[in-house]
């Protein structure tokens, strides 16, 4: 079935947040920090306030005056004094026209003493495995894990295999840049905004302004890309600010150029691993790790949270250690990207698997199945393994490499990826169910951010729920103030949670339904002509028969809610920081076949086959999408997608000629396989998609050039001039 | 500085528009003319999301002078259905789902119906990649615009 949404976006009627407009809005601009690191001395609005255009100019001091108790003292909306990194914004200005308020942003003054910056991690910490004091001031989060008798592994293996992996920093490029319109009258706050989370932009931006989160309303829009660059309060709290002392509607929007210098996204990282091997099985492993966390403040560093939990697995490793440092550098914080870090930590562990083997000489598919969780199996923190297509989708890449092996030519290079995720429930998500005599309307809060989810996905749900047909469901999405709550499109949460929680206003919807006809057992829905009928066994009611007065304008309305349960992980294993319970597991089993040039150390996919663990597929369309387009964004990943960090915090490609993402002329062809029947925790049994589908990339195509050309690339991403090192071309 | 220039958009009657000399294509389209769903992306050449027709060819019109193009027929994503091929190719993006966010969506269609009128409809597959390859799409991976090229390409006249 065709997405809702097609006709409407190929004909260009989507409106998206940089489309926004309103009679007498005004245009802002912010006013980056002139430094990567220092201490802000003073912010001299005098000159911007006389240019042309311009109607209001904040900056630091203002605050006090603009919002209720000087708005939140921990998370200012400029910094008091310390800059963090460079382009932070210390200042905001709002004029008629978008060019004035630019101009006026140059004539701000920023006093700021200069220090020196501190970028890159190995900088600092050169020395592997370095023993960090806990008091460091720059360690914004320190995890520590272990089980069993590590030093006892290593002084019986038969061998130990060292490596250290680097991966770098890349950037979401979402198509449409951040952008809003926020309106303050009568005391209510309202931001219109292309955002994944209308309710934790809602939480986040009533937060930093010192609001409470009922005066703050969130409405979206249509969401060009998401990726995680569209999850927090980012471009809100200012033109709210703005807003507010302006007393007019501000538009505020950013450039690419911006969203380079101040995204947030996944940063570098070194990964140290060790991994201790006796009669061709593993038997113990220890796991260091370095990750730059940016500008990130001491419990609220996200680098650590979801994804260090994924360099424990997806493997049975009997004894480990595990100790993992996130250093405060000065560059834009650390924030999700699409499976937040978890391409970086399966590009180590399953290089080093790929590497392992080789050494060993067995077959690297078949040293995986030794080690692989399937169902049953406990993960390294004790947590049961659920239904988990891994294995499987093992066994059909161990058929595709010797396809491969069979029918391309000579000195192809084939390599294997193993990606695994765990579907977020994230808080837990509401929908309102609206029965008309015509229609069924799926009320909630997200909007469409490109996967389908939204428009298609809780769709499929509902089908297959009700057994009605496409035509007849609806979603809708409404603003913070009418609808029901949802944590945010993340996580690849949205069609397992809030499908549940679909199914769970549904049921309430036919139980009603059910008595007022006085049928026995659960009727379902049906199609009579343009009616929506009730049926039960041989009896059909018109829905209309049984909707009350009041309900033949607005429907039945029912409410469903799904608040996922979160697992337990035992605290005998995770000694030290925060380590996620994961529940529900995903398997991303990739093959990828490459030509490497033995001149120039360039990489060229020449095939690629996808086989993902998605327990049930509820559209065709949308899982091939899915897994398309994260195959696509892995291998910007693998292959070219690089920020390049200057020391004095200056990022040296900001903007789409420097910064490489894949373009129509090089993807591979790519297999799409579903591996359906290891059941997920979402509706029917589906797991969660927006974000597996990239995991594995980086690691099957790295394993693939060290198949093509004996020599390993241990850092991200797989440049020319990186295959070039390895092949001591250079 | 401003003058007045003439527009032929979409097939309406000319309008004549006061513009500053500096304007961007695109910042007439959308905010004069209110034709937003051309869209607005790098503006700097590099994303191909502002692709319209200009007298027939596909064009940034984020690195065009509103003032170079006076007095030409102007074609944006509103207006590509009036061509018969611009129809085709709508409705072959539709069918193949080759959209997933639809950022990208309205600049592909415009970029592929011009291309598709530049080189003929005997112009191979290749060929009409080879005139997307400014336009870069985050979301579908291109496959499923690939399939919706072959699909104009194979498809019924």
């Amino acid at each position: 079935m065709t997405r809702s949404d097609a006709a409407l976006k190929s004909r260009g009627g989507a409106v998206y947040g940089l489309d926004l407009e309103t009679d007498g809005m005004l245009f802002g601009a912010l006013v980056p920090a002139p430094v990567a690191s220092g201490v802000l001395r003073s912010v001299d609005l005098t000159a911007a306030r006389r240019a042309p255009g311009v109607v209001v100019a904040v900056g630091p001091d203002e605050l006090a005056a603009l919002l209720p108790n000087g708005g939140n003292a921990e998370r200012p909306v400029f910094p008091k004094s310390r800059i963090l990194y460079r382009h932070q914004p210390v200042a905001a200005v709002a004029a008629t026209s978008l060019a004035e308020a630019r101009a006026a942003a140059r004539l701000v003054r920023v006093d700021v003493t200069n220090e020196p910056a501190f970028i890159d991690i190995e900088d600092r910490y050169p020395e592997w495995p370095s023993k960090l004091a806990s008091n460091d001031p720059h360690v914004v989060a320190h995890v520590v894990a272990r089980h069993g008798d590590l030093a006892a592994a290593f002084r019986t293996a038969d061998l130990v295999h060292s490596e250290t992996y680097r991966t770098s920093g890349i950037a979401h490029v979402a198509l449409e840049p951040h952008a809003c319109l926020a309106v303050v009258a009568d005391g209510t706050w309202k931001v219109t905004t292309s955002t994944q989370t209308p309710f934790g932009v809602r939480e986040d931006a009533a937060e930093i302004l010192g609001i409470p989160q009922e005066s703050l309303v969130v409405e979206g829009t249509w969401v060009g890309g998401g990726f995680g660059s569209k999850g927090a309060a980012f471009l809100e709290p200012y033109a709210l600010l703005l807003a507010a002392a302006s007393g007019r509607p501000v538009r505020l929007a950013f450039g690419y150029r911006e969203e380079f210098l101040t995204g947030r996204s996944t940063l570098p990282s070194v990964i140290r691993l060790d991994t201790s091997v006796k009669n061709g099985t593993i038997t113990g492993r220890r796991v260091r790790l370095l990750l730059d966390s940016g500008a990130s403040l001491p419990g609220r560093d996200f680098a650590t949270g979801y994804s260090i939990g994924f360099l424990l697995g997806p493997y049975k490793i009997p004894a480990f250690e595990m100790e993992g440092y996130a250093i405060r550098t000065n560059k834009p914080p650390f924030g999700p990207h699409r499976a937040p870090f978890a391409p970086q930590c399966v590009f180590a562990i399953d290089s080093h698997m790929d590497g392992l083997s080789r050494r060993l000489g067995v077959d690297p598919v078949e040293f995986r199945l030794r080690h692989v969780w399937r169902e049953g199996d406990r993960t390294a923190l004790y947590q049961p393994v659920g239904p988990f297509g891994a294995a499987a989708g093992l066994e059909r890449a161990h058929a595709k490499v010797a396809e491969w092996r069979r029918n391309l030519p000579a000195g192809t290079g084939i390599g294997v990826g193993i990606g695994f995720w765990s579907t977020s429930t994230g808080a837990g998500g509401e929908v309102r169910l609206h029965l008309t005599a015509n229609e069924l309307v799926i009320e909630q809060a997200e909007h469409e951010i490109g996967s389908g989810s939204v428009v298609r996905g809780l769709v499929a749900v509902a089908e297959r729920y009700f057994g009605l047909p496409t035509d007849r469901i609806r979603v809708v999405s409404t603003s913070t103030a009418t609808a029901p709550f949802d944590s945010g499109v993340f996580g690849s949460r949205t069609v397992a949670a809030l499908g549940r929680a679909v199914e769970a206003a549904g049921a309430k919807l036919l139980e009603t339904l059910g008595a007022r006809a006085s049928m026995v057992g659960t009727p379902r829905l049906d199609v009579d002509g343009r009616r929506l009928v009730l049926v039960s066994g041989r009896t059909k009611t018109p829905v209309a028969e049984l909707l009350k007065p009041k309900e033949r304008e607005g429907g039945l309305v029912t409410e469903g809610r799904h608040y996922g349960r979160s697992g337990a992980i035992d605290a005998t294993r995770a000694v030290e920081g925060t380590f996620y319970p994961y529940t529900d597991f995903t398997a991303s089993v990739h093959v990828a076949a490459v030509s490497v040039d033995r001149e120039t150390g360039s990489v060229k996919v020449l095939r690629y086959a996808a086989f993902q663990d998605i327990g049930t597929v509820l559209d065709a369309g949308m899982f091939r999408g899915q897994v398309e387009g994260g195959v696509a964004m892995g291998l910007g990943t693998a292959l070219t997608e690089e920020t390049l960090w200057g020391p004095d915090g200056r990022l040296g490609n900001p903007g789409l000629l420097d910064y490489r993402i894949p373009t129509i002329a090089e993807m591979p062809p790519v297999e799409v396989v579903a591996i359906e029947g290891f059941l997920g925790a979402g509706p029917f049994g589906a797991k969660g998609l927006g974000e597996p589908p990239i995991i594995p990339v980086p690691a099957a195509v790295a394993n693939a050039v060290a198949d093509a050309t004996g020599a390993r690339v241990v850092e991200l991403p797989l440049t020319p001039e990186r295959v070039a090192r390895a092949l001591k071309l250079l | 500085m401003t003058g007045k220039l003439s527009l032929v958009v979409n097939g309406a009657k000319g309008r004549s528009i006061s513009v500053p000399d500096d304007e961007r294509l695109l910042d007439t389209l959308r905010w004069r003319l209110g034709l937003k769903g051309t869209k607005e992306g790098c503006r700097t050449g590099d994303c191909g999301a502002c692709t319209v027709l200009v007298d027939g060819e596909t064009t940034l019109s984020c690195l065009t002078l509103s003032h170079e193009v006076d007095g030409a027929k102007v074609t944006t994503i509103e207006g590509i259905a009036e061509d018969p091929e611009g129809r085709r190719v709508q409705a072959a993006f539709e069918a193949e789902e080759a959209l997933q966010c639809g950022y990208c969506t309205p600049g592909f269609i415009v970029a592929l119906t011009g291309v598709r009128r530049e080189l003929g409809s005997e112009a191979t597959s290749a060929a009409l990649v080879d005139g997307l390859q400014g336009n870069l799409c985050r979301c579908t991976g291109y496959l499923a615009i690939l399939r919706a090229v072959d699909r104009v390409r194979d498809g019924p006249p």
